[in-house]
């Protein structure tokens, strides 16, 4: 347990310095991958809506830490779609090889969608621009493609087989 | 049951978090010391491994860049000999009435961009987020950078500090919607504040001390000087690239393009401005 947790912690840490150094300069039509997003679905799909939430939560507020919006907006939006993608995973009765992108992209929006709500309803109005809705598709297109290496990652953190990362058809 | 009580568990823990995230984005949203601190604690701590991890990945990018980047790059290089051209021409032109204002500045005794001393500064990186303009340096308060500072290169205005770490700081670019200017047209002396929007690189120009102005296109637009300003006078901004004002409208459209390429920024100088004489602490 504690082994787990501290690979867990680890993930976190990796997936900041990662999105805080190397994706900074990889930026596509205004867009860089959400790491923390894409682990936290990757750990909602693996272990439910609870560890989904808390990680969330946990890699949310990590990355919050290097951003200029408030503090715990990331976290709020990170742990709602954690938890929402693990509800709907434990429905899911076929698993194709093309479930973490898929996850990846749709969790993405989800919840780079529901980070612009509450932050401009927070008072940073400068993110109620229809541009943004251009960054955020570009961004789950992104992390899609990104889902592929991060769904695995976790996988083997969350201390579980990593050949679901990569199911058979 | 066991069902029951593991749906009950997950909806108290997404509670739980949804909560203590709503009280951390409003404490946070107030302007919180703790939480300021809390920030500059886990950049001061991460820094180590960002600084190994960005020298490790560093041949990467630059062939990345070279890939992705070399057509624009020539293209870019052959706009802004043409660009330099104009300028020295426009400059010829308003040097006259540039004087005129500078002379009128030194008599009200307002601090210049001359008086300022300055901290060369690398910018190690954009923003991780998608949905802000923000840029890292790699000088923070050790070298007496504070919060407020104007950064700058040598071409013109590119943000200023907000937010300070040990050996980190982010600027905030003049893109941003955050941020608006205090800002002078060199022809005819018309003051306004730039205004950003989320996606454009262009500012506009808003509160037009006259709205009757017709810019040309290409005028040099720089900082204007005035009693407590964020930046100092005389600093370029942008210049003019487009104007439009319509029947109903009260004021014109005023269109400016920043003269840094605040995409592509390498190295900047972050001025201790207005206190020129602020030492690093400890020297």
């Amino acid at each position: 347990m504690a082994i787990r947790r501290i690979r867990l912690v680890l993930v976190v840490i990796s997936l900041v310095v990662l999105q805080t150094t190397v994706f900074t300069h990889l930026r596509v039509f205004g867009a860089i991958p959400d790491l923390c997003l894409v682990g936290t679905v990757a750990m909602a799909y693996e272990q439910g809506p609870v560890s989904g939430a808390l990680f969330g939560f946990a890699s949310g507020l990590a990355i919050d830490l290097f951003l200029s919006t408030p503090l715990g907006l990331s976290a709020l939006a990170f742990a709602l779609t954690g938890y929402a993608v693990g509800v709907f995973q434990s429905g899911l009765i076929r698993e194709g090889r093309g479930i973490a992108p898929i996850l990846g992209g749709v969790g993405a929006l989800l919840g780079n969608g529901i980070f612009l709500l509450v932050g401009g309803l927070s008072g940073h109005d400068e993110l109620f621009a229809l541009h943004n809705l251009q960054v955020v598709i570009v961004a789950a297109i992104y992390d899609a493609a990104i889902a592929y290496a991060v769904f695995p990652f976790v996988r083997w953190a969350a201390g579980a087989d990593t050949d679901r990362a990569w199911p058979s058809a | 049951m066991v069902v029951y009580r593991r749906e009950t568990r997950g909806r108290t823990v997404l509670l739980a978090v949804v909560v203590v995230s709503i009280v951390l984005i409003t404490v946070d949203s107030g302007g919180n010391g703790t939480i300021g601190s809390l920030r500059s604690t886990a950049r001061n701590v991460i820094q180590p491994a960002q600084s190994v991890v960005n020298d490790a990945f560093q041949p990467l990018r630059n062939v990345a860049a070279g890939i992705t980047s070399y057509s624009s790059v020539k293209n870019q290089n052959a706009l802004l000999r043409r660009q330099v051209a104009d300028l020295r021409g426009q400059l010829r032109t308003t040097r006259g009435s540039g004087s005129t204002v500078t002379q009128l500045e030194k008599l009200l005794d307002l601090p210049t961009v001359e008086d300022a001393t300055g901290i060369a500064a690398r910018v190690t990186g954009g923003t991780p987020g998608n949905f802000e303009r923000t840029v890292q340096i790699d000088k923070g308060s050790d070298r007496g950078i504070k919060v407020g500072y104007p950064v700058v290169t040598g071409e013109g205005l590119v943000g200023t500090v907000t937010f300070v770490a040990a050996q980190t700081a982010t600027v905030t670019l003049i893109d941003s919607p955050t941020i608006g200017v205090g800002v002078r047209l060199q022809t005819t002396n018309t003051l306004a504040i730039t205004s950003a929007k989320s996606g454009s690189r262009d500012l506009t120009l808003q509160f037009l001390s006259d709205p009757n102005v017709k810019p040309q296109n290409g005028e040099l637009v720089s900082t204007a000087a005035s009693a407590q300003a964020a930046f100092p006078p005389e600093v370029p901004v942008g210049t003019v690239s487009g104007f439009s004002k319509g029947i109903s409208d009260l004021q014109p459209t005023i269109t400016v393009t920043p003269v840094v390429n605040l995409s592509d920024l390498d190295y900047v100088k972050v001025l201790r401005y207005p206190d020129p004489t602020a030492a690093p602490p400890g020297g």
